[in-house]
């Protein structure tokens, strides 16, 4: 076998530096995905009747960080990711409080008329605060 | 120069010692927030998870400026928000496990409550099926009783009513024996009085004691009176005792062993009287008529048949010797 000569393997090094140097290079993650699954997951959950405020921020914020991301502002575009998360996240948290809520009132007034179609007298206690 | 450098270095520091008392300001307003919300008595133990991130956020905003600052305040504030809407939706989700629980202890107790009044009304109709039985049996004893009873009367009746033709016959018996013996006596009468004589049947002159009888016929049933027919035959016992007008009369009543010996000697009286009112109605004197009720003494027939009875109630007219 015949080695190649130092001198051919110096520019082979060099064009190959270059050809990296100079192709697309990929975006670093910002988290759209995620974002936007989130988004989902809150309008999934009821957010859009329980926390329509934080549903359009969230969904101003993704809109921005797509925009960012496109213009190459991957800072911009990552922070306005997180804020949009953070705001589906809110939107998702108020859509099981509100849920809850409802339950509870319609629970207790169902207890009470039962009580009272059964004339009141049922061992169970009042309802706990 | 050195003036205006100096101003500006001044103003530099006084917008960063601004922008610095504003994160502190921001700060501690979530920090706060945070700290209410782990001394609620009852969220403070929810949402642990929540509470954790929303601490890393607000801690973050120590080391922060610019632009990153407003970025991590805003998240830091949303993540707050989380915390509190969690731990107040756990707070809720378990309160509805509470009613749901109520809500089962209620159905609960409305069937126990249900079960209790079906068994109660079991019970109740038990009782009044007992009752009814006990009803109708006492009904059922009653009407066998009734039954019974029933018999018992149309027995009692069946006797009475064989008992009334027996007593009917006897009495036709007796009325007929009777008016043979008036008969009888009358013939005798007549014939005495045709020959001359006196010696009738039934009043035999001899050394005894002269006696005539008078029987049970000649009254009316249980009664001291005469019968009609028999005061027509009085004068029968007028001739009898007036053949010996010298001699005094003694009636004697005798009665059968039936009622009280008191009313058996009252009544045997009652007739003699009665037969020596007939005497003196008819002429005979009154000084010679001594009347005397004997009661039972004296039988001339046995008590036990109806026929001896019968005999044994009787009026005698004895002609005494003295």
């Amino acid at each position: 076998m015949t080695l190649m000569p130092a001198k051919i393997y110096r520019p082979v090094a060099v064009l190959c530096v270059l050809l990296a140097a100079c192709g697309p290079t990929k975006p670093p993650p910002m988290g759209l995905e995620d974002a936007s699954a989130r988004l989902q997951a809150a309008r999934d959950a009821g957010a859009s009747t329980y926390a329509p405020l934080e549903v359009r921020s969230a969904e101003e914020r993704l809109s921005a960080a797509r925009a960012a991301a496109g213009k190459g502002d991957y800072d911009v575009a990552i922070q306005f990711a997180q804020e949009s998360r953070a705001n589906s996240d809110l939107a998702q948290a108020k859509s099981r409080l509100g849920k809850a809520r409802e339950k509870v009132e319609a629970r207790t007034r169902e207890n009470a008329q039962l009580r009272e179609d059964l004339g009141g007298n049922a061992d169970a206690g009042a309802p706990g605060p | 120069m050195k003036l205006r450098i100096g101003l500006f270095l001044l103003f530099t520091a006084a917008c960063s010692f601004a922008i610095a008392a504003k994160a502190d300001l921001d700060y501690a307003r979530l920090r706060a927030s945070l700290n209410d919300l782990a001394a609620d008595p009852v969220l403070g133990q929810l949402a642990p998870a929540e509470r954790a991130l929303a601490d890393q956020s607000v801690q973050a905003l120590i080391d922060s400026s610019g632009k990153e600052r407003a970025h991590l305040l805003y998240l830091a504030e949303r993540r707050v928000d989380i915390a509190y809407a969690t731990a107040q939706a756990i707070d809720q989700e378990r309160r509805l496990d509470k009613l749901d629980r109520e809500h089962d202890q209620i159905l609960l107790a409305a069937s126990r409550r249900d079960a209790e009044q079906a068994r109660l009304e079991a019970e109740k109709q038990r009782i009044q099926s007992l009752a009814q039985a006990e009803e109708a049996e006492r009904l059922r004893a009653e009407a066998d009783a009734a039954r019974a009873q029933g018999e018992q009367n149309a027995q009692d009746a069946e006797n009475a009513r064989r008992e009334a033709a027996q007593t009917k016959r006897l009495a036709d018996a007796q009325a007929k024996e009777a008016a043979l013996s008036r008969k009888e006596a009358q013939l005798l009468a007549e014939a005495a009085a045709a020959d001359g004589r006196a010696a009738p049947a039934a009043a035999r002159d001899t050394t005894a004691p002269a006696r005539m009888t008078i029987e049970d016929a000649a009254f009316s049933p249980g009664l001291p009176t005469l019968r009609a027919d028999a005061r027509a035959n009085i004068a029968r016992v007028v001739a009898f005792v007036n053949k010996q007008p010298s001699k005094p009369v003694r009636i004697e009543g005798y009665s059968d062993k039936g009622g009280s010996t008191a009313d058996s000697r009252a009544l045997s009286q009652k007739r003699a009287e009665a037969v020596r009112d007939a005497l003196i109605a008819a002429g005979v004197e009154a000084r010679r008529i001594t009347a005397v009720g004997l009661g039972e003494a004296q039988p001339v027939a046995a008590n036990t048949s109806e026929a001896g009875r019968a005999k044994n109630r009787r009026v005698e007219v004895v002609l005494e010797n003295r």
